[in-house]
């Protein structure tokens, strides 16, 4: 599907926690996830913002590995925090398509 | 690794500067490019050199991983820096703080 | 007390020492900018003078970065060099000058890949 940036925009940060909350991985394979999902347009660049932010902000573990095939990565791990936010993510995930799923059945 | 460093040729930021000389081409136009437009904006990220060398480990994971640099990032590299630094505050936010004697801040 | 007496009367002293021996070693057209934005940042003589060296740290190390490069000065600072300054300082205008640098980010790219002929 095409031209999902926009409507993607506020919950792809939830989408990487969700990710990074099921095992441990670095930015690239983050990245290659989503495109397998089906988020054909998401690039490596804006996972990278969304990572340092989520570091920023004390919600990832960060730890450097030896790659085989170039230089260090950096694999990024969910702390307290970051399972903190991640429930919040996916609280307000189902009430937002709760409520916007009853306004397409006409519902109240 | 503050500006400072950086112009007076310390051995770190000689270091930093070798590793994107070691980049393809495309790949420093672009650092080069970015690392201009963030002297002017002045985020604080600068000053402890933790932008521009996080910029770089993410940059040569991209030529290892064998994507173009335009590839990685988007097209619009401005939006790419601006998310970068998106919630971090720029020495011209520091400025404007301490003239308009907000709490905390000098005296008006 | 005006910019200058802030500036030097202070412990910030040393500081701006290094400044102008980092400004020394520009070329003739970059010292003459160089002389011209501090002109310009000092008629924001309402600040206390700690606060304005970070900015002329980086205004200072982006003239020369681009002048290690063997690039124009007026490549890098246009013809405004007023409003750059607002800009540095996030003075009025401040947005706008931003947007000019964000778009001149993107076209210098566009340009340089284009040359690369990639």
């Amino acid at each position: 599907m095409d031209d999902l940036t926009e409507m993607l925009k506020g919950t792809l940060e939830g989408c990487v926690l969700e990710i990074i909350g099921s095992e441990e991985i670095y930015g690239y394979a983050i990245t290659r996830r989503l495109n397998e999902l089906g988020f054909v347009d998401v690039i490596e660049g804006t996972v990278y913002t969304i990572l340092l932010r989520l570091e920023k902000n004390g919600l990832v573990q960060v730890t450097k590995r030896p790659s085989e095939v170039g230089p260090p990565r950096k694999f990024y791990a969910l702390n307290d925090a970051g399972r903190a936010e991640l429930a919040t993510f996916w609280a307000k995930w189902e009430y937002i398509s709760s409520r916007i799923n009853k306004l397409r059945e006409g519902g109240e | 690794m503050g500006i400072q460093d950086i112009i007076e040729g310390k051995k770190q930021w000689r270091a930093h500067m070798a590793r994107v000389k070691a980049l393809p081409r495309d790949y420093q136009i672009v650092y080069r490019e970015m690392q201009r437009y963030f002297f002017k904006v002045g985020p604080v990220g600068l000053a402890d050199g933790s932008l521009l060398s996080g910029i770089l480990d993410f940059f040569e994971e991209g030529v290892v991983a064998g994507k173009g640099v335009l590839e990685l990032i988007g097209n619009d590299v401005a939006a790419f820096c601006d998310d970068l630094v998106k919630d971090s505050r720029t020495y011209a936010d520091i400025y404007q703080e301490s003239i308009s004697g907000e709490p905390g801040t000098a005296e008006k | 007390m005006n910019f200058w007496e802030t500036i030097t009367g202070s412990d910030i002293t040393r500081e701006w020492k290094t400044f102008e021996t980092r400004a020394a070693a520009l070329p003739a057209d970059y010292q003459a900018a160089w002389e011209k934005i501090k002109v310009h940042l000092s008629s924001y003589s309402d600040f206390t003078g700690r606060n304005l060296v970070p900015i002329l740290d980086g205004a200072l190390g982006l003239l020369q970065e681009t002048a290690s490069e063997g690039q124009s000065v007026h490549e890098v600072l246009g013809d405004d060099i007023e409003g750059f300054c607002a800009a540095l300082a996030g003075g009025e205008g401040a947005p706008s000058y931003r947007d000019r640098w964000r778009e001149q980010l993107n076209r210098n790219v566009a340009r340089k890949l284009g040359q690369l002929g990639g």
